[in-house]
């Protein structure tokens, strides 16, 4: 059979990863953008289960007993929601803004699990430095907060366990969202057609 | 194993549907390509060249009809061979470039490679070459938006010729650029038709393409008007 001849096409993800790294040192701007939005979100998040923490620690060292309030839980959920869609929309646009590019991807061999691939990468990146920022922020704001009723040093006095816990569920749930909101910006751009996407002008 | 014709199309049609209309982008095409020719296609705007480039680089799917590439049916494939024969049996040019901006001249010419499994090594030293085969040896590592019109054109045909296809496609080629630019590009393109052997389909108004040319497609109102020798 004449099938044969036919090979396949490869991208890995280290490919991605070059191509998403270049993308984002490139055009510094929209990344910002999306990385400000997840670190905002996250460190609200983060100034929570610290404090919550830092309250925990200190009525073991034998303090008084204090607590975060239940309500700002559900402003945090908003708050991650918000920043989610706030990043879909800002993928959204990178889409379109990369019409073209995606066309000329496909037209030399692009899958489209590739261009999907390239996207995903790139939140990935985004959420994993949104995530550490983020977390640097909520952690400063929870010392100030909790500091005057606990003694600024607490934050010495959390095991370290607990604390590298906290850092790394931060930025897993940062990594998530940022994936997660990229999910239908990526699947859009991954359904053009080539002949449309070239035709395209912004 | 060799075909006699590289590319071969049999009765193809391509409709479009605006609103209630429907549009006859093609009606009805018959040609064969033989290997290593360089055929223009010609014709007023709207007399279905874009189209017909668009279907024998499988970038679009026909109403009906068939696109034969070295004797298979592209329409046959699925969406990883078809993705494989962009990649390695076909180049394409456009009139806009359409080059990545986030890369290098360098990086550009070389993408086409790392799709085509080549080693990252490899793949670049491939593309250095190929660069300075189109003069471009001082500017490999400049971004699209640091090179003229010219340059960036050249790129592109390097960026074609990255995983050696046995067609270059192209669209209006010429089209952005200036006379003497323009002519170097015709002089590389037909100089790699000559040398090399490649098939070469451009869609073209240039009349310096044209002449070129070793067969003139005339198109009009999505049927070929007349064929003529070059």
């Amino acid at each position: 059979m004449k099938r044969n001849r036919i090979g396949q096409v490869h991208f890995s993800i280290g490919d991605a990863t070059r191509l998403g790294y270049d993308q984002i040192k490139r055009r510094w701007g929209r990344a910002a953008i999306n990385i400000a939005s997840i670190a905002l979100g996250l460190s609200f998040y983060a100034s929570l289960m610290l404090s919550d923490t830092f309250y925990n620690t200190y009525e073991g060292l034998g303090g008084t007993q204090l607590s975060v309030e239940s309500y700002q839980y559900w402003l945090v959920g908003v708050a991650l929601v918000v920043s989610v869609v706030g990043i879909t929309n800002a993928m959204l646009i990178a889409v379109y803004e990369r019409y073209k590019e995606i066309g000329t991807m496909k037209c030399i061999g692009a899958l489209d699990r590739h261009i999907i691939m390239l996207f995903m990468v790139e939140s990935g990146f985004q959420g994993l430095a949104g995530g550490v920022l983020g977390f640097i922020l909520g952690l400063a704001a929870a010392v100030v907060s909790t500091g005057f009723s606990t003694g600024f040093d607490i934050v010495l006095k959390v095991p370290a366990l607990r604390m590298l816990t906290l850092f790394g569920g931060s930025v897993l749930l940062a990594l998530a969202l940022s994936m997660m909101a990229t999910m239908y910006p990526a699947w859009r751009a991954s359904k053009l057609k080539p002949v449309e996407a070239l035709r395209y002008e912004l | 194993m060799s075909y006699d014709y590289v590319i071969e199309l049999r009765d193809l049609v391509r409709h479009y549907k605006m609103g209630d209309e429907t549009v006859k982008a093609l009606d009805g095409v018959d040609l064969e390509i033989n290997r290593g020719e360089y055929v223009s296609i010609v014709g007023p705007s709207g007399s279905g060249k874009t189209t017909l480039f668009n279907l024998i680089g499988g970038l679009d799917k026909p109403t009906r009809g068939s696109v034969f590439i070295d004797g298979v049916d592209i329409a046959q494939l699925d969406a990883y061979e078809l993705a494989w024969l962009r990649c390695r049996k076909i180049g394409y040019i456009f009139q806009s470039f359409n080059l990545i901006q986030v890369l290098t001249a360098l990086e550009n010419v070389a993408l086409p490679t790392v799709f085509a499994g080549v080693p990252r090594d490899e793949g670049l030293k491939k593309a250095e070459h190929i660069l300075e085969s189109v003069g471009l040896s001082k500017r490999i590592n400049h971004r699209p938006s640091e090179l003229s019109a010219g340059q960036q054109q050249r790129v592109a045909l390097a960026r074609a010729l990255a995983n050696d296809p046995a067609i270059i496609l192209a669209d209006e080629p010429t089209g952005n650029l200036d006379l003497n630019t323009g002519m170097e590009i015709i002089d590389l393109l037909h100089g790699l038709n000559k040398t090399k052997g490649l098939t070469l389909v451009a869609a073209t108004h240039d009349l310096k393409m044209i002449k070129a040319s070793d067969r003139i497609v005339w198109m009009r109102d999505g049927r070929i008007e007349k064929i003529e020798r070059g």
